[in-house]
């Protein structure tokens, strides 16, 4: 309540600014022009000059005939005449309803739009906190951090304060610092799948193809990890692996206790992916919603042309691109393979095979 | 709670300036003083509310209120205060708050300036000046409010950018921005004399401490910019060219145009037309240098963001007001009365050929600064303009403007003679010659540049000096006489004599740079490294931890010629939040001289990589940038230029002003 | 002198500075101005050996090589090519692996390219903007995905 008093106060002391001087009798006398003032002054210098034997006289005199001509001209440009009668009352009359209605409805109206009065009803939090305050949780992450900063071989206090990142959102940091927690504490499999889940998110819900290969350490540690097998399901899902990411889900699902805190997300996964456009077999590709296939196949290559990926993923993609009927596309995934794999014989000769299978003949360099 | 007050604030200055631009124009049309005395008064109000709102966001920075997005994104609870404060202009939307206070500042001195200036100029001026903060607040509040709110609020800042915690960056910014935002009252005062059709030597005496201001600050904002890449980027350059740095520079080059073609206007009553022109010009490429630098067309480490919104918005402004003072200028241009026209061989002659030669070095500037920006929308061809064009266009121009400056400072007003004049400075030419033919002799073999330059920068400043000498001395007049009359020079005399011999010492700062050694090495503990007569010895390596980076500490200790002068310290440090690297120079100051240090790497076997250069009288660069910022102020403080304030009893009156 | 001359005396000396001031730009133009060229259009274009460039990309992850007296061996890729690059110098603070970066030089006969300075970004958000737009263009860049935060 008081800041909406301030504001009322500051917009009237505002609108005072204004009103102030229209109400003013304006006082004309004791004002001399600065126009001639300027050119009395200028020769009053050269009298006071000459006086002094600063100025020749022959010179005072040019000079003060120079600064004559300027003042004579100068005069009689009077700048104001005093406006009195009925014109001059309406004008200010029109200023002063100017600014009473100009002013608060534009500030409220602009406040209203880009401020934050709703915030002025909460209690000023911040009040409380400060620098100060030891128990406050910032100055203990900023302890932790300076902490860390000296003894970065500390894993444990990596892993502390890798999901207080990840809670924040600063997932770029939480990767970091998991990263520095398993090279110094050794990798476990719950360590593997949080790290593994940091760089997910922090990618969007990306499965990388590096985080994957991180989810199947975790899983090869310890087989039960639901974290690392759910995402491991979802990376199957987005490489367009539907069946395979199915069976990831249900035997996650048939693994955990019926009352696991991940059991319901994973229940939506499945239930998401065994949908309306649910199909009988694996050989039902074609009948598969077109969209699907779109985005799956989208999905593919924009994973495949920002990181990279494995001959026969690209081999996958060209296949995709043929079956849709889209063969130029096919043939640019081919080209654009060969670039990738340079280096890689077998992979070339994966490709290779692939764009011959699929009479990719105008592929060939 | 004071974070909403502000903002409040902010949009009450955009309304009070909306009444402040309407009322007095309207004002001045109808010929009324009591509409025109809204504007003092309005603007006063504008400045109150706009303190308000930057004290508002300084105390959110002071305190580490996260719950304001601008904290947070640019502020850290652990960073020193200092850099807390700063850190409010050190991002984009607190610099453009920045300059629309120093705006409103101005704008209130010139209300206040009632006596000195005509009512009705006064008004318009207001009223222009108005017109530009309504653009700027409108800006800032649509495209980049400091204000906005984080819920929840997060519990950590992101920090400044470390490159940015430095001092001299602090007070970078406020100088440049005093610069540039004093030109905007050059510039209202230049639409306000064509809105009212007339002008004449009261209008130049008015605009000219404005100028001669915002020179100065200008000044010493480039300076103190370029002493900071220097110390703070490692590579031991001054100026490179970028396109950041020729944004500043322009307007100076405009500036300085300005600031010499009001003395002929003051003076003489002639190069009008010229002079608002140049004072519209000057303030188009202040708001061009704002433009390329924060609308992210040119990445720097001065584009806090990139943001195109941000970037068309002020390319909106830079069309409005360049446009719109460019088309008043041509609709009433014509009808100013002219004035006269002089002798080509005279002090104003002079002046008009510097004139000339600023403006057309600016415009070099302009076309390496903006064609690769205009090439690459039309053919989308990347190129780069850099040092070697600038030197090749920028110089051949200067350099024989500065060759006639003393002479141009020698001669009379109205008519000058050119022999009496090139007598007056017969001495000094040839004590010039003969010590750059001696150095010349005895730098045989090294850079030619650098004696020449040298030579150059001794005839500026010894032609400055020559010009106080002649004007108080003569054959046989004793020495307390030639005192009296040096004391009752012009203040503005000696102020011009220091701003040239300023420009001259800064000439030989940089014709020195051509003798700069350098030597370059990885070394391990004890290995030494030498550059010219210096060398140094890698003593230790040593991390230390500071509250918001970790560093490792180079300790060298230097000799030259074998005997030790003493030991520095050069640092690779790491922003911990931003995970940010920096190198900190290490610099030991003999005389004017440098031995600059700069670590490259350092290596997991405790060995480093190590730039040394030497580098002789570097520091007259920018002193000679503090002595002609010097001039400017002493200039400044001319009684002459404050018109109808009474003269204090007991002061010397000085020379007038046709005559001096 | 008469006013006409006086008047003509000063467009004399006008039209000289700018013609000097014109001729000077024109020929730096041919002289002095880089072209910014990514190793996809090094290739392209084919560039002769000893034209002056700015060579823009990623520096390549695993092929910096430190060699004494601050030697410095890495390549700058893109999404088609990489090119080899040696400099001797201090590199920029922010010069890493996998970064953005922009050197100037010229190729060498043997497809070397030979930099004489090297630039990186400033701060931890800038990518060289020609290196941002070339590699935009290329897919393999997307921007800084930051995490957007929930504001007023």
């Amino acid at each position: 309540m008081v800041i909406w008093i301030i504001l009322l106060a500051m917009t009237a002391a505002a609108v005072m600014a204004v009103l102030w001087p229209l109400s003013r009798h304006y006082a004309v006398s004791g004002q001399a022009d600065p126009n001639t003032q300027f050119y009395r002054e200028q020769i009053d210098e050269i009298e006071r000059d000459r006086e002094r034997g600063v100025l020749l006289p022959n010179e005072a005199e040019a000079a003060k005939a120079e600064a004559g001509r300027r003042l004579l001209r100068a005069t009689g440009m009077e700048d104001v005449a005093v406006a009195v009668g009925e014109p001059a009352l309406r004008r200010r009359r029109a200023a002063s309803t100017l600014a009473l209605s100009v002013l608060p409805i534009l500030a409220i109206a602009i406040y209203g739009a880009y401020g934050s009065p709703h915030l002025l009803g909460q209690p000023p939090v911040m009040a409380a906190r400060g620098p100060a305050t030891p128990s406050d949780l910032a100055t203990a992450i900023s302890q932790i951090e300076s902490h860390l900063a000296q003894n970065p071989q500390d894993g444990r206090g990596w892993e502390v304060i890798a999901p207080v990142y990840v809670r924040m959102g600063r997932m770029g940091d939480a990767v970091k610092a998991y990263e520095a927690a398993l090279r110094h504490l050794g990798p476990d499999a719950n360590r593997l799948a949080n790290y593994g889940e940091a760089m997910v998110l922090a990618k969007d819900g990306l499965v990388s193809s590096e985080a994957q290969g991180i989810f199947e350490q975790a899983v090869k540690l310890d087989g039960t990890s639901p974290k690392a097998r759910f995402y491991l399901a979802r990376a199957a899902e987005q490489d367009g692996q539907i069946d395979k990411a199915k069976a990831g889900y249900a035997a996650l699902l048939a693994g955990s206790p019926a009352d696991a805190p991940w059991t319901a997300v994973v229940e939506e996964q499945l239930a998401r992916l065994e949908g309306p456009q649910t199909v009988s077999r694996q050989d039902a590709e074609p009948q598969m919603g077109a969209d699907d296939i779109l985005r799956m196949v989208s999905g593919l290559a924009s994973r495949l042309e920002a990181q990279g990926g494995s001959a026969d993923e690209w081999a996958r993609l060209m296949r995709s691109y043929a079956v849709l009927g889209q063969r130029d596309k096919a043939a640019d995934a081919a080209q654009r393979a060969r670039q990738a794999l340079a280096q890689d014989d077998a992979g070339l000769k994966t490709i290779d095979m692939m764009a011959r299978e699929l009479k990719l003949t105008d592929a060939q360099p | 709670m004071l974070v909403e007050a502000g903002h409040f604030a902010l949009a009450l200055a955009l309304g009070l300036s909306l009444i402040q631009f309407l009322v007095p124009l309207w004002g001045a049309r109808t010929n009324d003083p009591v509409l025109m005395s809204v504007g003092p008064s309005t603007a006063l109000a504008v400045l109150a509310c706009l303190a308000f709102a930057f004290l508002a966001l300084t105390v959110a920075y002071v305190t580490s209120d996260f719950s304001v997005l601008n904290v947070v994104e640019n502020s850290h609870s652990a960073k020193p205060l200092i850099y807390k404060i700063s850190g409010v202009w050190g991002n984009h939307e607190g610099s453009m708050l920045l300059w629309v206070l120093i705006l409103a500042l101005f704008g209130a001195v010139v209300a206040l300036a009632k006596s000195s200036v005509p009512v009705r100029l006064q008004a318009n001026t207001l009223a222009v000046q108005a017109a530009i903060t309504i653009a700027f607040l409108l800006f800032i509040l649509m495209t980049s409010n400091p204000f906005v709110r984080v819920v929840p609020a997060p519990v950590e800042g992101q920090d400044l950018n470390p490159l940015l915690q430095d001092l001299g960056l602090a007070i970078h910014p406020p100088l440049l921005y005093i610069g540039y935002v004093g030109f905007s009252i050059s510039f209202a005062f230049a639409c306000a004399a064509l809105i009212d059709g007339r002008i004449d030597a009261v209008w130049a005496r008015i605009v000219r401490p404005w100028t001669l201001g915002a020179w100065a600050f200008l000044t010493l904002g480039i300076a103190m910019g370029s002493y900071w890449a220097y110390y703070e980027l490692g590579w031991g350059g001054w100026w490179f060219w970028d396109p950041v740095e020729n944004a500043s520079l322009m307007p100076w080059l405009a500036g300085t145009a300005l600031l010499h073609s009001t003395v002929v206007m003051e003076k003489r009553d002639a190069l009008k037309v010229w002079t608002i022109l140049l004072a519209i010009l000057t303030f188009s490429l202040s708001l061009l240098g704002t433009f390329l630098v924060r609308s992210g067309v040119l990445t720097s480490v001065h584009s806090f963001a990139v943001d195109p919104e941000r970037g068309s918005f002020i390319l909106g402004i830079l069309t409005i007001f360049i446009g719109g003072s460019l088309a008043l200028f041509a609709w009433r241009a014509p009808l100013l009365k002219q004035g006269g026209i002089f002798a080509p061989v005279s002090r104003e002659g002079a002046l008009v050929l510097n004139n000339l030669f600023i403006a057309t070095a600016c415009a070099t500037v302009f076309i390496g600064t903006l064609y690769p920006l205009a090439l690459e929308v039309l053919t989308g061809d990347k190129i780069s303009v850099g040092a070697p064009f600038f030197n090749f266009t920028f110089l051949p121009l200067v350099i024989p403007l500065l060759m006639l400056l003393p002479f141009g400072q020698t001669l009379a007003w109205k008519r000058g003679n050119f022999l009496g004049t090139a007598q007056r400075l017969y001495a000094v030419f040839g004590v010039v010659i003969v010590a750059t033919l001696v150095m010349l002799a005895f730098t045989a073999g090294g850079p030619v540049g650098a004696p020449l330059g040298i030579g150059l920068g001794a005839f500026l400043v010894l032609g400055s000096l020559n010009e106080i000498v002649t004007r108080s001395w003569s054959r046989g007049s004793p020495l307390s006489v030639t005192w009296r009359k040096a004391r009752n020079l012009p203040r503005s005399a000696w102020g011009t004599a220091l701003a040239h011999a300023g420009v001259g010492v800064t000439v030989i700062g940089i014709a020195a740079t051509a003798w700069d050694l350098e030597g370059m090495d990885t070394l391990k503990i004890g290995d030494r490294i030498s550059a010219g007569p210096y060398t140094v010895r890698l003593e230790r390596v040593v991390p230390r931890q500071e509250a918001n980076f970790r560093e490792d500490v180079v300790t060298l200790r230097v000799f030259r010629n074998g005997n030790e002068i003493g030991m520095v310290d050069t640092m690779k440090r790491l922003y911990v939040t931003r995970g940010m690297p920096t190198t900190e120079a290490g610099i030991v100051t003999i005389g004017l001289s440098q031995i600059y240090a700069s670590v490259g790497e350092v290596r997991p076997d405790g060995s480093i990589g190590l730039t040394l250069y030497y580098k002789p009288l570097v520091l007259l660069i920018w002193l000679g940038a503090v002595v002609m910022a010097a001039g400017g102020a002493l200039s400044l403080t001319d009684r002459r230029l404050r018109i109808a304030a009474p003269a204090p009893a007991r002061s010397i009156p000085v020379a007038s002003v046709p005559a001096e | 002198m008469t006013r006409k001359q006086r008047r003509l005396t000063l467009i004399g000396v006008a039209g000289c500075i700018l013609a000097i001031a014109l001729g000077l730009v024109l020929y730096a133009m041919n002289d002095t101005i880089v072209f910014f060229n990514s190793p996809a259009d090094v290739q392209a274009k084919n560039v002769q050996p000893g034209t002056r460039f700015r060579l823009g990309g990623l520096v390549k992850e695993g092929s910096v090589q430190r060699g004494d007296n601050q030697q410095v061996a890495f390549e700058i890729m893109d999404g088609q090519g990489s090119i080899r690059v040696n400099y001797t110098g201090m590199l920029p603070d922010l010069f890493r692996e996998g970064q953005g970066v922009i050197a100037e030089g010229a190729l060498e006969h043997s497809g070397v390219f030979r930099a004489d300075s090297v630039l990186a970004k400033h701060d931890e958000n800038y990518m060289p903007r020609e290196v941002a737009d070339t590699l935009r263009r290329q897919g393999l860049w997307q921007g800084d995905s930051k995490a957007s935060q929930q504001t007023q």
